[in-house]
Parts: C-alpha cells; structure tokens; sequence
C-alpha cells in the first residue's frame, strides 16, 4: 500500500482539440480512500485509466508509492482496477477468475489457495467458488471482481464506477461493504463515480473534475459547507443548491441584495458585506440548499421570499416542494406535515450562515 | 372456481390441441425431406455392403427384402492392399496430410490476424480488414495458374519448386482459406468486451498469454465452425489437387474416386466403398468440433 500523486497530470486524444484532463494535480495519502466525482464525460474515468496505465500520459506526471510510473506496462504499477463492467472472465470458475493474476506472476500454489480462500472469506463468497461468472448474480460478480482485486494485495485500488450495474438496494449494501473492506485493508483507494451520494457516504476526500478540470478537493464535510464554487455547490448535495442571480444595493450603514424582480432580499450581515466590498461586484449569485429553506418569516439578518407552490414530491419524512418566485425557480425541502397545496404562497428564509456568494462571471466562491 | 371451464380456458385447451396437430403435421413433413436427403447417402452405403457382381442385377434396394446380400467383401479388398501407393488407404493419408495441416494453419493465422485487427491499436488496420474481405471474392480458379507460374520461380530461384508437392497444395489451400478465416474471427472477436483483455494486462498478462488465455478459449466457437468449413472445404476439393498433384504417386482420395469414374467401365463397388470412407472422416470431425458451439459463452463476462 502506498500513496498516489498526480502532478499537472493532463490526456489530449488524438484528433480532439479539447483537453480530457487539464493539468490535474492531487495527493492521495497512504490508506485514504478518495472519490472522484463529475458529470459524465468530465475526464474522471480517464484520469483513473491514466493512473492503471491503460491510456498514455499527454503529459505531467502519475507517481506511485515513490517512483514515478509513467512509463510502466499496466502489470509493473502494483495496482488493481475494478472495472465497472466486472470484466470476469466467463470460462473461468470464480476461483480461475481471482488466481488468474497470482498465477501469472508464478505465486506458489499453495500461497495462492491462501490469498483467494482469505479473499472469499472476506467477500461471503466461499460457497461459489466453483461457479463460472455466469451461474453468479449481479451482486456476487461485483464482489469477485472485488475478490480479484483484493487477493492481489496491490499498492493502490482502483475502482471505475463498480456499483453502477447494481440495483438501488445492492448498491447501498455493497456500498457499505466497501467502505468497511477499507476498513479493514487500510488500503489505499481511488473511487470513481458520478453518484456524489456514493462519494460523500464512502469517501475520505473528494476530488471534484469538471470539463477535465479539478474543481476542488477536499472532506465531504468541506464540500458540502465551503464549496469553492457554483459548479461544486451544485454538484454536491441532493437536490442540488438553488442559484438565483442578485443586484447588490447599499442602504443605510450596511448592504442588501435584491433579485430582479424584487421577490427575494437578503440583509446581509458584516462578514458578507465585506466579501462583497472585498469582491467589488455590483451582482452576485445567491446559492441556498434546500434543506436549509425554512417556512417561516425571516427573523433577523438572512434571505427571505415569497414564492408560489408548483410542483410537490411526497418522500415520506419530507417533501420537496418546487417553487417559483418571479422568474426563479426554488427548491425547497419542508417537512411533510406542512399543509400544502399547489398554487400556494410560502414565505420562505434562511439564515445568513446557510447563505452562500458567488461571483456572477467565474463562479467563485466569495471569500 | 366453477366446475364448468370458463370461456376462455376452453379457448386455450382447443388452441393447445391444434398447437399439437400442427406440431405433429410439421415432425411428419420434416422427416420426410429428411429421409428424401438421406436416400442417396443410404443408397450409397448399401451399394458399398453388396457384392460387385449384383451391381448390374438388381437394385439397392432389394436389399431390404433380401438382407443376405449384405457383405464386407468390396471393404477387405480395397482395404487389402494395405498403404500402398495407388490405395485407398494411401489416399486417405495424403487427404489427411492436407487437410489437417491447412485446417489448424487456417485457424491458427485468422485467429492471429483477427485478434491483432479487432485488439491492435495500429493505423490502417480496417482499411487491411476491407482489403482481406474482398479478397474473399477471388475464385480461387484465377489463382491456378499464375500460382504454378509462381512456384516454377521459386524453384528457379531457391531450388525448391514447391508444385506437386503436398506443402504446395497446403499453401494454396491456407492463401485461399485465410480471408474468410480472418472475416469470420474478426467479426467474432470484436464481441468480446476489451474490458477482459484490459483486466489480464493489469493482472500481469502479456499479449501471448491474453491471447491464449483468453481470447482463445472464448473464440472456441467460432474457432470449431470455421475448422469444420476448412475441413470439409479442403476434404472435398478435387481441382486443386488435381492442379498441383494431378500426375503424383500418392494423391488424395477426390482424385482416387475421380480415376475410378473417368474409365469406361466404371468400378462403381470401388466408388461407392471409397465414398463412404470419405463421408467418414468429415461427420468425426463434425461431430467431435459440435460440442463448442455453445451459445452464450461470454454470458456473465460483463454487468
């Protein structure tokens, strides 16, 4: 086990003008698990790929443990890739499919029905180990090609979206299973996944790649509360942050903002003010989560509208409530014994902390 | 539940039981137009089982009323004469000396060739695979000719003249079988998912070992219907041999039925046992390549 840095790491495909990675850089500690989020397409699964060695390096430079690996076959990385499609080999039985790579590097027999009883053990999977691939379901092939991985004892796991063939039910128990397999290796783990629920759930870090780009790294908890900017506020969390575009106004001793329409206004209290003074923008772009709209009269400094009930989403504990207000749309969770009907006027508000500013044209966070 | 079968159960029992009739209208044609393919099989077999001298009496199939007629004699004489050149026994060995060499040469190279068309990463590779399919138009009578011209060269040059010779017949037969080796491996190949060679490679796999490791065992399919093709094609091929070892010693057994026809007086026992000893060696192979055509082989490989 060890760690993993990618430094100013980028990929150019051959006939593509755009880069698929853009000068990524990132330190994965030793033993940390770490996800990589971002819409499809976003260069995620080929960073991933870069690091396993399957596509070429356009330039920077990928370093495990400490030797830098750019030039090394995929087999002299010391990794292990799990492939979101599984990729078992069908004509070999579950115990073929996890020796395969033990026998390759002409590990002695004996050492091998070890490491792959030890890994079955681990993955519930001892009573199938005479099966071929296709006599398994869904949720047994994700764990032998878990078991492949494991039974290889790599310096580095490398997973590519492996809980995306799954059903809603597997996939929060797999899900838990791997966090509790790193646990138990204290491996190092790379994760990607375009599920930031899976990302914040499992992750000890999370690198968020946008357009090839990495947006920020950092805790769940950093994301979630200090998104460096509109793209991750948005991406983070579910249903994603609502956005609404601000005019700043001065008034008497302090500032306040007004959307268009005159809806919304915030009073903003000393420190936001002086990110706006700071910032010197006359717009800005408000972002509050939904889960931090509250139904009821603002007292004191924060954010209050009025908006009209559109659309209701009946979820049990709660309800997701789609509002508009003028030409905005909201999203707001509320508690599902709220009396609601569609075409409702709520006045909803949020506190000044639960407030989040971003530059109207780069999308950054106000500091 | 009433007593009285309602509506529509009555429907389905009466649609079962027409189902049935049908079904038993369609066993009863199919095996008629099987029994009316095998007629000339069965016949052939029962005129190799029947002495020569009734050959011109009676016919085959008077067999059935008189079973005695029914003898080894024309097997142990042609089979009497043991290996010697001119024999059926010879010309059984040279055809098995063709056709097993252009059969695993035939599936060795498309496999090669597929793999590195379908998994290679280098330029051109699908402007070759279009060139290799319309290879597959050529007749191969075209090629007779200019191909003796071209072994006479080489004799020329390298003092070795490959033409009459079994090596000559084995190269023109795997020059003509390799385009459509290569078209059906290639389209077969390109249904395996990379993610499987992706998954050896970081394992450790080289290139030989994928291949053979996996590639190969999942091809199997595909391997065995070609093999049979290239079997039976090459087996049963009367003009190339005839070109390249029509004057030799030994020669296989399409050229030992075709003399035993050509005479005026045909040896018809001889031609009927030879046959049968023919269809042999095909319906072994057949029925020993069948059990690869699985269909499915690569269920589970992915998702």
């Amino acid at each position: 086990m060890s760690s993993v840095t990618l430094r100013e790491l980028t990929k150019q495909y051959a006939g593509n003008a755009g880069l698929s990675l853009d000068s990524v850089s990132l330190d994965v500690a030793h033993g940390e698990f770490i996800c990589l989020v971002g819409p499809s397409g976003c260069g995620k699964t080929t960073a991933l790929r870069m690091i396993a060695g399957l596509e070429s390096v356009t330039s920077g430079e990928i370093e495990i443990g400490d030797r830098v690996v750019n030039d090394l076959a995929p087999r002299d990385r010391d990794i292990a890739l799990v492939f979101q499609s599984y990729a078992l080999y069908p004509h070999m039985t579950v115990f073929g499919n996890m020796s395969f790579g033990l026998k390759i590097r002409k590990v002695p027999k004996d050492e091998i029905k070890a490491a792959v009883t030890d890994a079955a053990r681990i993955l519930d999977l001892e009573q199938y180990l005479d099966r071929k691939p296709a006599q398994l379901s869904g949720g047994q092939r994700q764990r032998v090609a878990l078991g492949r991985a494991i039974v290889r004892n790599p310096a580095a796991f490398l997973m590519d979206e492996p809980l995306s063939n799954l059903d809603a039910k597997l996939r929060v128990q797999t899900r838990a299973e791997i966090a509790r397999l790193h646990h138990r290796l204290g491996a190092t783990m790379i994760y990607v996944t375009h599920d930031q629920v899976e990302a914040m759930t499992m992750a000890d870090r999370i690198a968020v790649i946008n357009l090839g780009k990495l947006e920020q790294v950092g805790s769940p908890r950093e994301l979630y509360l200090r998104p460096a900017n509109q793209f991750v506020a948005g991406f983070i969390g579910s249903p994603s942050m609502n956005f609404v575009p601000m005019h700043v106004e001065s008034i008497d001793g302090g500032i306040r903002v007004v959307s268009a329409g005159g809806d919304m206004d915030v009073n903003l209290d000393d420190v936001e003010s002086a990110m706006i003074h700071r910032a010197g923008v006359s717009d800005v772009v408000l972002g509050v989560r939904p889960e931090h709209l509250d139904h009821r009269p603002r007292s004191g400094r924060g954010l209050q509208l009025s908006a009209s009930v559109d659309v209701i989403e009946f979820l049990g504990n709660d309800e997701h409530v789609h509002l508009s207000s003028g030409s905005h749309e909201l999203v707001a969770i509320v508690d599902a014994r709220t009396p609601l009907t569609i075409g409702d006027t709520l006045t909803l508000s949020a506190s000044s902390e639960a407030i989040h500013l971003f530059h109207p044209e780069t999308g950054v966070a106000l500091k | 539940m009433s007593q009285v079968p309602s509506v529509r159960e009555r429907r389905t029992v009466g649609l079962l039981k027409r189902l049935r009739l049908s079904r038993a209208v369609v066993n009863v044609i199919l095996g008629l137009v099987a029994v009316f393919w095998l007629v000339p099989t069965i016949s052939l077999l029962v005129i190799s089982l029947r002495p020569e001298s009734l050959f011109g009496e009676s016919g085959w199939w008077t067999v059935f009323t008189a079973p005695s007629q029914l003898t080894w004699g024309n097997y142990t004489t042609i089979f009497s004469q043991g290996f010697a050149a001119g024999g059926v026994l010879d010309s059984l060995t040279t055809s098995l000396e063709i056709t097993i060499p252009v059969t695993i040469l035939v599936a060795l190279i498309s496999s090669l060739a597929a793999y590195s068309l379908v998994f290679g990463s280098w330029r051109g590779r699908d402007w070759i695979f279009l060139v290799i399919v319309g290879l597959m138009v050529v007749p191969l009578q075209v090629a007779l000719i200019p191909v003796v011209q071209l072994y006479r060269e080489m004799g020329n040059l390298f003092g070795l003249n490959p033409y009459g010779t079994i090596p000559g017949v084995i190269i023109f037969h795997v020059a003509f079988g390799l385009p459509f080796g290569i078209f059906l491996m290639r389209n077969f190949l390109t249904g395996i998912p990379k993610d499987l060679l992706e998954a050896g490679r970081i394992e450790g796999a080289g290139e030989w070992k994928i291949f053979y490791s996996i590639v190969l065992p999942l091809a199997l399919p595909a391997i065995a219907s070609l093999a049979i093709f290239q079997f039976i094609w090459v087996w049963n091929d009367l003009l190339v041999a005839l070109v390249f070892l029509g004057g030799n010693v030994h020669t296989p057994l399409t050229i030992f039925l075709y003399d035993q026809t050509r005479s005026l007086a045909a040896n018809y026992w001889i031609v009927s046992t030879g046959a049968v000893v023919s269809i042999f060696v095909p319906l072994i192979v057949f029925f020993s390549f069948q059990r690869y055509f699985v269909r499915g082989v690569l269920a589970g490989a992915v998702k």
